[in-house]
């Protein structure tokens, strides 16, 4: 009997008074013991199916058609209360953000034994001891301590082996693991995906892994599901559809997530976004094809239907036999040449903090950055790269002067920035600029996006004219890809993707004046997808000169051909190494293992 | 800003509490016009004389008089002169102080924000009510006095709910985006920082305006309010209460003007709150 | 955990001690604007004027303004607040008695606004997304616009006047006798073994009781309701549904706890405002302690008095602070371990 089997599920958002399809028509079939993977970007229904089977949909949302039967019964049309007493006995979850899945203000024993009474563990001391072995299973040393712990004091990758500790404790039959690995740290991946692993081997589980990275499914799924705006776009054995993908979608999703193995090539850029709920209403024919390259009359019309191509391969393209085709040029390998004459020289920098400082007790320092080294050169792009907690954002803020050091210099073409004087300020503002990071934080939500990219023209004593401003606007919004007609936006108004380019406008404003020189510094998380062609292609376009960036899978530095600097945890230097990320052996322990997590 | 402004006008309660705001700010405005007699004339023979609805009454004093024979109507009209000035007065003062410090206080931190958080802290340990007394002790009775004290004792709590506000909104990295393009801190404060506390702090306002009320009220209930040749809501308790067997009406009437005028302004600052807190985040839409 | 918790109770009170002289220096400032001579309201009408001179010598009032308060200080650390002008007795004494009541009052009112509060919190809650939410919401906000020396008086007319079912004057039944142990009156009738002084007293503190019970109810109902909707979109209280956690078991297992902690915090705020509120109500009803004390001082500029009584209120309110903040290190694990 399967463990899970879906029918023409359909999920619908009531979105201004209509029904929109949120999930349209998925099934499949997950055989007991099989790992069967979701995969699609944000937004595309993956998460839904895993609410729609615990029926926890959020407001507006509804299962609209179509059924889900575990072991043969139907959760849409079960009584809540059967329903409920599956949750967490046979059906278990494996959240998506560890830190925040635990109740803050109670012991993780205490919340392991309330769970473990709900499926008849009778007595405290025989629950303790169940609780300990699962804490074991999961690889957690000095289990007996960490029962009397509270969350806040385990680390990420700690509560999440807890939390999977907790979801297989009671033997369950599925388990629905929903991107449980996008808040951890890189270096986390495998060995979650590892532990996973083992205890669904151990307990013969069934478990649909949602995810939206394409390899990590590869390494861990039996089967995978493209999803593409609610829809299946392309289903089958993981390999397969990952090795030699038949949809266009999932073609270019392989194309657009850089690899530090393969050779160098440019990262493939989707034009726009996967269409909104709101947007789906007034779509017709095919939902990829306003971004597919494949693209003809006939995928405008009607929707494809799902076409079996191989045995348990199916995919929904009538052009899919045009697939392989679709290919991203190959990058020159040779490092641009730069004039080897150094723009901006880091020299030893260092910044402690002091912490605990009481009336009575000494200061304590933490030195966030020890020792920096690196220089830029004319043309240059330089990655540095290191864990959470390593230094990075340290140093972009001194750089560019948010915070002062504690020793060490800086040189802009031979001047010295840390030498406290006037005129450095503007100078620093005209050459050195930093696009951050956050895009919910960076811009300002009241501020037109006129007045964002124009921001420099009312500091000071400068007066622009209306007219100079939006002319300006108009050359910035060209330069990173923005319609001019996005000028009088609020952001509230952007997507993600558009806010993060009218951050990189807003810190290319000064890109016009003549004879300084143009570093950015941007701490970017860059999550896979649209984020580093944006940035990359804005930078080749605004001319930018040279960057140093912060990046978080390290994917993304190859495919700008940086010269890497790393930055260690334990060390929290910055040491720089020539030609690509591939490790010499110089390099330290922790930065291989961020190197080896990116794959 | 003016946009979340005018979409807070749709919301009901907010016009609930404006039109009662209106209709009281309209007795205080135009109480020489409005009010049948003069707020001080005594008519000795006349007292104690109930509404004119009731028995006994006298339909030329239409809520009757007090004990010293004077227009229990007339005086509330005044009293909500006396309400209402207090009130706005008081409360722009306390935000000028509260929200200037709030924001040095928030955006420098460091020392400035240590000193200046020690200083509310001392003044916070006074028990509010205490504090004004002793201050209309120190100061004497009068209508300047009452509003003084009511400042220098509410602006500390301006001062901690804004200093809040402000560190949230610092942290943003689009304030130390202006600052690296070149703004000065002055500029930023006033062109990031403050929009972003503006719906706040004009809650606080219609929320300090009830608390003026009600302080207005308490100093003359005691005697130490805004002296006796005004006509004041909290005098018109304290008289009335030596007679509350004879004349209940004369104690229930300035009770309920405080009642309608506080609730009013309390209901305003709760829909502004609502408006302005949630629009803030779907700007332009 | 008790180690934290002692630790940071001895800093607070540590910093309460400059708090205080600074207070207590302004108190001293402040009073002193006033145009009246103290020496001369301690003399009969018919003082010459050398007697009022040397009554000022006496009363050391010819010193310049910080030895005044050094001398202040000084005495007061001994126990010795003054003498009241009005009253002719030692502040010090007046205070301690009269005090007491006062406590029993603000008690009592705290434990009604607990229970009302608490209650009126969570039926809100339970109220939520139907039509009954926005009518408790509305009522929740007009009943907070009547403060609580507006309460005191429609109670006291509606219960004393109009009904006549409760007493409004006083702390007991005139006639009764008033025994005197601990100087907590309840107390002092138990251990007694007087049952009718008991039950009068008792009579005699509901009114007022309820009057500032009534009056801080609304905020505390309002903060436990708003942070019970906070704790409920947080990401455990979902993975508790997920793991099939009944919502009942979910609202006392888990939510309750969390939301008790901002609403803790403010309630052991409104403690602090709730007992300087003491004041007004005590006035309107006649009840004999520190507030109705500090009113007829402040009535007769008795400068003295009004020190002592200040500062007292000035320094119970700055205890029930260190004890909220301690107790909410207590409760929250967060705060525990460094």
């Amino acid at each position: 009997m399967l463990a899970l089997q879906a029918k023409g599920l359909t999920v619908t958002a009531r979105i201004d008074g209509d029904d929109v399809p949120a999930i349209r028509a998925l099934s499949f079939d997950l055989a007991p013991g099989k790992i069967l993977g979701l995969v699609g970007e944000s937004g595309a229904g993956k998460s839904m199916v895993g609410r729609s089977i615990a029926q926890l949909l959020p407001a507006g949302f509804m299962i609209a058609a179509g059924s889900l039967l575990f072991e043969g019964e139907d959760l849409v049309r079960m009584a809540p209360a059967r329903r409920r007493g599956l949750l967490g006995r046979a059906i278990a979850f494996i959240p998506q953000a560890p830190m925040t899945a635990l109740n803050p203000v109670r012991t993780i024993g205490a919340q392991f034994d309330e769970h473990l009474a709900r499926f008849g563990e009778a007595g405290r001391k025989q629950r303790r001891e169940r609780a300990l072995a699962m804490l074991a299973a999961a690889r957690l040393p000095q289990a007996g301590d960490l029962l009397g712990q509270y969350p806040h004091q385990l680390s990420g990758g700690m509560c999440q082996r807890v939390l999977i500790a907790f979801a297989f404790a009671s033997n369950p039959r599925l388990v629905i693991a929903d991107e449980p690995t996008t808040a951890l740290d890189v270096t986390m991946h495998p060995q979650i995906l590892r532990l996973i692993a083992e205890m669904q081997r151990r307990h013969g589980t069934a478990v649909i892994f949602i995810t939206h990275d394409l390899r990590l499914a590869a390494q861990l799924c039996d089967d995978v599901i493209v999803m593409y705006a609610g829809r299946a776009v392309e289903s089958g054995p993981a390999r397969a559809v990952l090795s030699k993908p038949a949809h266009p979608y999932t073609r270019c999703l392989q194309l657009a997530n850089p690899s530090l193995r393969s050779e160098r090539r440019a990262l493939y850029v989707m034009p726009e976004q996967m269409p909104s709920l709101r947007q789906l209403r007034q779509m017709m024919g095919c939902h990829f094809a306003p971004r597919c390259p494949l693209a003809a009359e006939d995928c405008r019309r009607s929707e494809p239907p799902q076409i079996e191509i191989a045995a348990g391969r199916s995919v929904a393209c009538i052009r899919a036999a045009a697939t392989p085709g679709i290919a991203t040029t190959r990058r020159a390998t040779a490092v641009p040449d730069s004039s080897g004459r150094p723009v901006l020289q880091v020299e030893k920098l260092a910044k402690h903090y002091a912490i605990d400082r009481g009336l009575f007790t000494n200061a304590r320092t933490f030195a966030a950055v020890k020792e920096a080294s690196f220089n830029i050169a004319e043309n240059e792009f330089v990655a540095l790269v290191g864990e959470s907690g390593s230094g990075k954002s340290t140093i972009a803020k001194l750089l560019v002067g948010l915070e002062q050091p504690s020793s060490g210099r800086i040189l802009l073409n031979g001047e010295d920035l840390t030498d406290p004087s006037m005129r450095r300020g503007a100078l620093r503002a005209l050459s050195l600029q930093m696009v951050f990071q956050d895009p919910q934080s960076a811009l300002n939500p009241r501020r037109r996006v006129t007045n964002i990219v124009t921001q420099a023209m009312e500091a000071g004593s400068r007066h622009a004219s209306w007219e100079e401003r939006q002319r300006r606007t108009s050359e910035l919004l060209a330069e990173v890809g923005l319609s001019a007609d996005f000028a009088a936006r609020l952001p509230g108004q952007l997507s993600g993707g558009q806010r993060q380019r009218v951050n990189i406008a807003r810190a290319l404003q000064h890109s016009e004046n003549p004879g300084c020189r143009r570093d950015r510094v941007g701490a970017r998380r860059l999550d896979p997808g649209p984020a580093p062609q944006s940035f990359g292609a804005a930078a080749r376009r605004a001319r930018l000169r040279h960057a140093v960036y912060f990046p978080r899978p390290l994917g993304g530095a190859a495919s700008l051909q940086p010269r890497a600097g790393d930055v260690s945890r334990r060390d929290r230097r910055a040491g720089t190494d020539r030609g690509g990320l591939r490790r010499s052996a110089a390099c330290s322990h922790a930065s291989a293992a961020v190197v080896g997590a990116a794959g | 800003m003016a946009g979340p402004l005018f979409r807070s006008l749709r919301s009901v309660r907010v016009l609930i509490a404006l039109g009662m705001i209106l209709c009281i700010a309209g007795c205080a405005i135009f109480a020489g016009w409005i009010a049948p007699h003069d707020p001080g004339d005594q008519n000795l023979l006349s007292i104690l004389t109930p509404p004119a609805w009731v028995e006994g009454g006298d339909p030329s004093y239409p809520l009757g008089t007090d004990s010293l024979g004077r227009d229990v109507m007339s005086r509330l009209i005044y009293g909500a002169r006396t309400a209402m000035l207090v009130a706005f007065f008081a409360s722009i003062g306390a935000m000028i102080i509260g929200s200037i410090l709030a924001h040095i206080s928030g955006y420098f931190g460091g020392a400035i924000d240590w000193i200046i958080g020690r200083l509310v802290d001392v003044w916070m340990s006074f028990p509010p009510v205490i504090l004004s007394l002793i201050l209309m002790v120190g100061l004497g009775v009068g209508l300047g006095k009452v509003i003084l004290a009511i400042v220098l004792v509410d602006w500390t709590r301006f001062c901690r709910v804004l200093r809040s506000e402000v560190l949230i909104v610092t942290r943003n990295d689009y304030v130390a985006a202006a600052r690296l393009l070149g703004f000065t801190h002055w500029q930023t404060i006033v062109r990031e920082v403050l929009p972003a506390t503006l719906p706040l702090l004009i809650t606080l306002v219609s929320l300090e305006m009830a608390i003026a009320v009600v302080v207005e009220a308490i100093l003359s209930f005691v005697g130490l309010g805004v002296g006796a040749d005004q006509p004041a809501w909290g005098q018109m308790i304290a008289d009335a209460r030596q007679y509350v067997y004879q004349s209940p009406w004369n104690l229930l009437l300035p009770i309920a003007a405080i009642f309608l005028t506080v609730a009013a302004f309390n209901l305003l600052g709760d829909g502004l709150r609502r408006t302005l807190d949630v629009r803030l985040a779907e700007t332009g839409r | 955990m008790i180690a934290t918790v002692v630790q940071l109770i001895t800093r607070r009170l540590l910093a309460a001690i400059p708090i205080l002289l600074v207070v207590s220096a302004l108190l001293f400032g402040v009073l002193r604007l006033l145009p009246i001579d103290p020496a001369a309201m301690s003399l009969p009408p018919t003082a010459t004027i050398a007697e009022v001179e040397a009554k000022r010598r006496e009363m050391g009032l010819d010193r310049s303004l910080p030895e005044q308060y050094l001398i202040w200080l000084r005495d007061a650390l001994h126990g010795d607040f003054g003498r009241s002008i009005a009253l002719r007795r030692d502040a010090g004494s007046l205070v301690a008695a009269t005090l007491p009541a006062t406590i029993e009052l603000a008690v009592a009112a705290m434990a009604i606004a607990a229970l009302l509060g608490v209650g009126g919190g969570l039926l809100m809650f339970h109220l939520r997304g139907t039509l009954f939410e926005a009518v408790a919401d509305f009522a929740s906000i007009l009943l907070l616009s009547i403060p609580e020396f507006l309460w005191g008086l429609i109670l006291l007319f509606v219960f004393g006047v109009a009904l006549q079912l409760l007493p409004f004057t006083g702390e007991v039944a005139p006639g009764l006798p008033l025994p005197h142990m601990t100087g907590f009156l309840l107390l002092d009738a138990l251990l007694v073994g007087r049952f009718d002084v008991f039950l009068s007293a008792c009579q005699h503190l509901i009114l007022p009781a309820f009057a500032l019970g009534l009056a801080f109810s609304p905020t505390i109902m309002r903060v436990l309701r708003s942070s019970l909707f906070d704790v409920y979109h947080e990401d455990y209280i979902q993975q508790a549904r997920l793991r099939g956690l009944s919502e009942g078991k979910i609202l006392l297992g888990h939510a309750l706890k969390n939301a008790s902690l901002p609403t803790l915090t403010l309630a052991g705020v409104q403690f602090g405002i709730l007992f300087s509120g003491t004041l007004l109500v005590e006035v309107i009803y006649s009840y004999p302690g520190m507030g109705n004390l500090m009113v007829d001082a402040v009535r007769n500029a008795d400068l003295p008095l009004i020190q002592a009584i200040a500062l007292t209120y000035c320094i119970v309110v700055l205890m029930i602070n260190t004890a909220v903040d301690g107790l909410y290190v207590v409760l929250n694990p967060k705060l525990r371990v460094r």
